[in-house]
């Protein structure tokens, strides 16, 4: 049969808190491990034990990393969206299911593949039966694709690390499932892996661990956190590498870690941190920041420097709380009552997790404000490759502390909210110096720090807050711009759309358009995403939630000329975005 | 002459700005007290870190100790900013006050977290019953049947900040009234040199709003109905106890982080602080009889405090050089090598 190489997407329907997610890792990691372009992304309900849950495998030679389409080889395993699972295949359809459910599979237009995988894992252990029968498809998959048994054996090593009995008794089901599969389905499935050079360099990672260990190196001082899916595992993340990366010579740790009572809390508590000279931090979903908002207008009007990363799930409310959305960014960028505007960092790949996680608390610092680091669920709980995390390649900026009387001398008419060089950011002192002590206060305050009401002080402290965070656009992370020669057509997107820009990229060019794209990084907006505009006749903005928050930021900022020229696509039903759900939106809009 | 402290310093240069409190607010009372004990202890003014919530008594920290850093935070949410500046800077002596509004309604559950915890500081709370920021509202303090100058009286059951401290494991709970200098100053003094949470609920009461007899927080009322468990006396560190008059009557001593003491008179009855019980006991009968009881409640002394508990490093975390804080390129090709591992 001819085959097609690394290029397919595995679906498979299992229960939450049935181990599949073992033998979903398995095979993700043991295509890796044969240099095979692979992502995964878990659809996971927001439940311990027993509700659906669907993982899905892209195999890619063009490094494709939105879930496909359609689906290429559906698993299922779970009788309680059997039917539904079964009932929205294309024809042609590769389906492997577990013969012990006892449930009909009337697909004639598919290819159906059962295996009584329940019964063979009893022989096996009748005990672990139930978790063991999810093994049996890793079996089946490795033989239907080619996966090889070296490939196999390392990504189950590293799963069940250190635990022999466990390594031996899930080989020996895999091992079993492949002869199995072998002796009665024969060679039925067109799609095949590939072995591919693999760079020894390269591992997968989560976003949310890399966020971790950028803050790790960025001298992160106190973690406040409240438990919120999906940002636990951030701070979950500095929790599990402190003890090796942040003891001092007599084992003192030099973070410390406080579960804060709720969120707003864990924002109090960094504000304490930034005020006292240390580098604080928390992570939060969507309705985290929600409560944080009284504390954030704090940080923004007292200049308190600090660090929150928000790891969007889909709102409103308690919305979807295991699904991915954009749909925090313009509460993010404005949070709190009054006029306020928030450095907001967006990476797109876990290189950019890992490095804004450090670079957030230099900005935060330099500009003595709150910094937003905003990833999604989909770029912090899945895994994405990384060739490995590069250095800080700066040192720390600590920003604007005067901590000798010295210094404080050469400044000249010193006063904490006084802009004597000309950028808006003041000077500050700390706690404990004794150097020009002052009440800290949300209220209005003059240039030195003194409460008051005066209409001129408070219309000038508001015109300096404006233009100290405007000074931040250009030292911020700059737009990545992949330009075409002759392209009228700009996309400007952001975040982890990133994974599907390449593919929605290629569906319009086979639709004769020629596309360039605009990944925005941080906010308020750099001056090259304006040039961009410029350079384009149309210019359409891409994100993952209903209202188009970004294409409603650039259309509140940007130059009245330019506005006619935006397109907003905004599509959010709370799964990774779908590369031709995007692609046909785009041409409907340039076509209206 | 000007009398000087152990520091050399005069009193004065403990003081804050002008108050723009009502004239004869108790709270006022509270801020000459806070700059008496921390000149008469001599700490150093810059050492000390001033912090406090929104409302009447959460203005203060303008009026007092002006050479010291503070913060007035948002409603109710001053223990986590009190957190967060203690993690980075151990070495502060924070000093806090808040109102029964900001402690007992909007940032109660700060507030029993912050006693959780055992956060070291001393944390005042200036209870007249009332919001008086926003002009005479009931607190969740005040007590049933209690009357302000205006309106209907309060008919739901109180929360006694006290008794919920003691029952939280607070390790040094006192109550006192803005009008016993003496007494509050003692409890103050006392309070700054114990290591962990010191909570002095003090009865402040409200001149504007409800200075009137009907109410159980009015000036003459709490004159005449102080249940007062002990006189107290401070004795500092730096004055030995052999060098001070032994009072006549029955009295025990407690022995402070520091090592200054504070003496305990026993007046009515022979109330062990210790004891978390006999503490409860004392303020659930003076309440059934319409009084308050002031004095040392609770003192339970050599509890871990919030950042013991954390095994961190010796220097204070805002003293920590860059290389502290990020750790070296080796460490990061050992992460990376980690992961190429598994």
């Amino acid at each position: 049969m001819d085959k097609i190489y690394n290029d397919f997407t595995i679906n498979v329907a299992t229960a939450n808190g049935t181990g599949s997610q073992s033998s979903n890792l398995i095979i993700l990691h043991s295509m890796f491990e044969m240099g095979v372009p692979v992502s995964g992304k878990n659809l996971f309900p927001s439940n311990i034990s027993g509700l659906p849950t669907w993982f899905i495998i892209r195999a890619s030679d063009k490094g494709y990393q939105a879930p496909g389409d359609d689906t290429n080889i559906q698993i299922i395993m779970n009788k309680d969206t059997w039917e539904k699972d079964l009932g929205a295949l294309e024809p042609g359809t590769i389906v492997i299911y577990n013969e012990d459910a006892k449930l009909p599979v009337e697909r004639d237009d598919c290819i159906c593949l059962g295996m009584p995988m329940t019964t063979m894992a009893r022989g096996i252990s009748p005990k672990m039966a139930r978790l063991m029968a999810n093994m049996y498809y890793v079996g089946g998959i490795a033989h239907l694709l080619g996966i090889e048994e070296g490939a196999i054996s390392s990504a189950v090593e590293q799963q069940f690390r250190g635990k022999e009995n466990a390594i031996a008794m899930n080989l020996q089901a895999i091992s079993e499932a492949r002869s199995y599969a072998s002796e009665n389905w024969g060679d039925v499935c067109k799609f095949a892996v590939a072995a591919r050079e693999k760079s020894n360099d390269t591992f997968l990672i989560e976003g949310n661990e890399a966020v971790a260990l950028g803050c790790i190196y960025g001298g992160i001082n106190m973690l406040s956190w409240y438990p919120i899916t999906p940002s636990s595992s951030l701070a979950e993340s500095i929790i599990n590498w402190i003890p090796q990366l942040r003891e001092d010579d007599d084992g003192g740790s030099t973070c410390a870690v406080v579960q804060a009572e709720d969120e707003l809390a864990a924002a109090g508590m960094v504000l304490g941190a930034g005020w006292a000279g240390g580098r604080g931090m928390t992570c939060t979903s969507g309705p985290g920041i929600s409560l944080m908002s009284e504390f954030i207008g704090l940080f923004y009007f007292a200049e308190v420097p600090g660090v929150i990363w928000d790891i969007n799930r889909t709102g409103p409310s308690t919305g979807l709380p295991t699904r991915t959305q954009q749909g925090d960014l313009s509460m993010c960028y404005e949070a709190s009552h009054g006029d306020t505007q928030h450095i907001v960092l967006i990476p797109g790949t876990v290189d950019e997790c890992f490095e804004f996680g450090w670079r957030a608390f230099d900005y935060a610092e330099r500009f003595q404000t709150l910094v937003f680091g905003f990833g999604d669920l989909d770029l912090g709980m899945n895994r994405w490759s990384t060739a490995g995390f590069e250095y800080p390649s700066e040192k720390m900026d600590r920003g604007k502390v005067i901590r000798t009387q010295e210094q404080m001398d050469a400044i000249p008419d010193f006063g904490r909210y006084r802009d004597v060089d000309g950028d808006g950011i003041a000077y500050r002192t700390l706690p404990g110096s004794g150097l020009a002590p002052i009440l800290y206060r949300g209220t209005g305050h003059d240039e030195d720090g003194i409460y008051s009401e005066d209409p001129q002080v408070y219309h000038q402290a508001m015109q300096r807050l404006k233009r100290k965070i405007d000074g931040s656009r250009d030292v911020l992370p700059a737009p990545v711009i992949r330009e075409e020669d002759a392209g009228d057509v700009g996309i400007i997107f952001y975040g982890s759309m990133e994974n599907s820009i390449v593919e929605i990229d290629d569906m319009l060019e086979e639709r004769g358009m020629s596309v360039s794209t605009c990944r925005v990084r941080a906010l308020p907006y750099h001056s090259e995403v304006e040039g961009f505009i410029e350079r384009h006749d149309r210019v359409v903005v891409m994100e993952i939630n209903r209202d188009g928050q970004l294409h409603g930021i650039l259309r509140k900022e940007l130059p009245k000329h330019l506005l006619s020229k935006l397109y907003s696509v905004a599509y959010s039903d709370g799964l990774p975005p779908k590369a031709r759900e995007y692609a046909d939106r785009v041409a409907e809009v340039l076509e209206d | 002459m000007v009398k000087l402290n152990v520091l050399n310093l005069e009193k004065s240069e403990y003081k804050g700005g002008k108050s723009s409190l009502c004239p004869g607010c108790g709270h006022d009372q509270i801020s000459n007290v806070i700059i008496q004990a921390a000149w008469e202890n001599g700490i150093k003014p810059e050492g000390i870190a001033k912090m406090s919530g929104i409302g009447c008594s959460s203005k203060t920290p303008a009026y007092f100790l002006a050479k010291s850093h503070g913060f007035n935070t948002v409603h109710g949410r001053m223990p986590s900013v009190t957190t967060g500046a203690n993690m980075i800077n151990k070495d502060l002596a924070f000093i806090a006050v808040s109102g029964d509004g900001d402690t007992a309604s909007i940032g109660i559950g700060q507030f029993i977290h912050a006693i959780r915890r055992n956060l070291d500081m001393v944390y005042i709370i200036e209870n007249n019953g009332v919001y008086g920021l926003t002009k005479g509202q009931y607190s969740a303090t005040v007590e049933k049947g209690s009357k302000k100058k205006k309106g209907t009286p309060n008919e739901q059951s109180p929360i006694d900040l006290c008794a919920m401290a003691v029952n939280l494991g607070c390790t040094f709970v006192a109550r006192s009234f803005s009008g016993s200098k003496k007494q509050l100053t003692a409890l103050l003094r006392a309070a700054m040199s114990h290591r962990g949470m010191a909570i002095i609920d003090v009865i402040s009461p409200c001149v504007t709003f409800a200075n009137n007899d009907e109410s159980y927080r009015s000036y003459n009322y709490v004159k005449s109905n102080d249940e007062i468990l002990h006189i107290v006396d401070y004795i500092p560190h730096f004055s030995p106890l052999s060098e001070v008059e032994v009072p006549e009557g029955e009295f025990s001593d407690i022995s402070l982080f520091d090592g200054s003491t504070l003496r305990l008179e026993t007046v009515s009855e022979d109330h062990d602080p210790g004891d978390a019980v006999a503490a409860l006991r004392a303020i659930h009968e003076a309440t059934q009889e319409g009084r308050h009881v002031t004095g040392l409640l609770y003192y339970n002394p050599d509890q871990p405090t919030a950042t013991d508990t954390l095994g961190l490093s010796e220097t204070p975390l805002m003293g920590l050089s860059d290389e502290e804080m990020r750790p070296s390129v080796e460490s990061l090709h050992k992460v990376n090598a980690g992961f190429r591992a598994r």
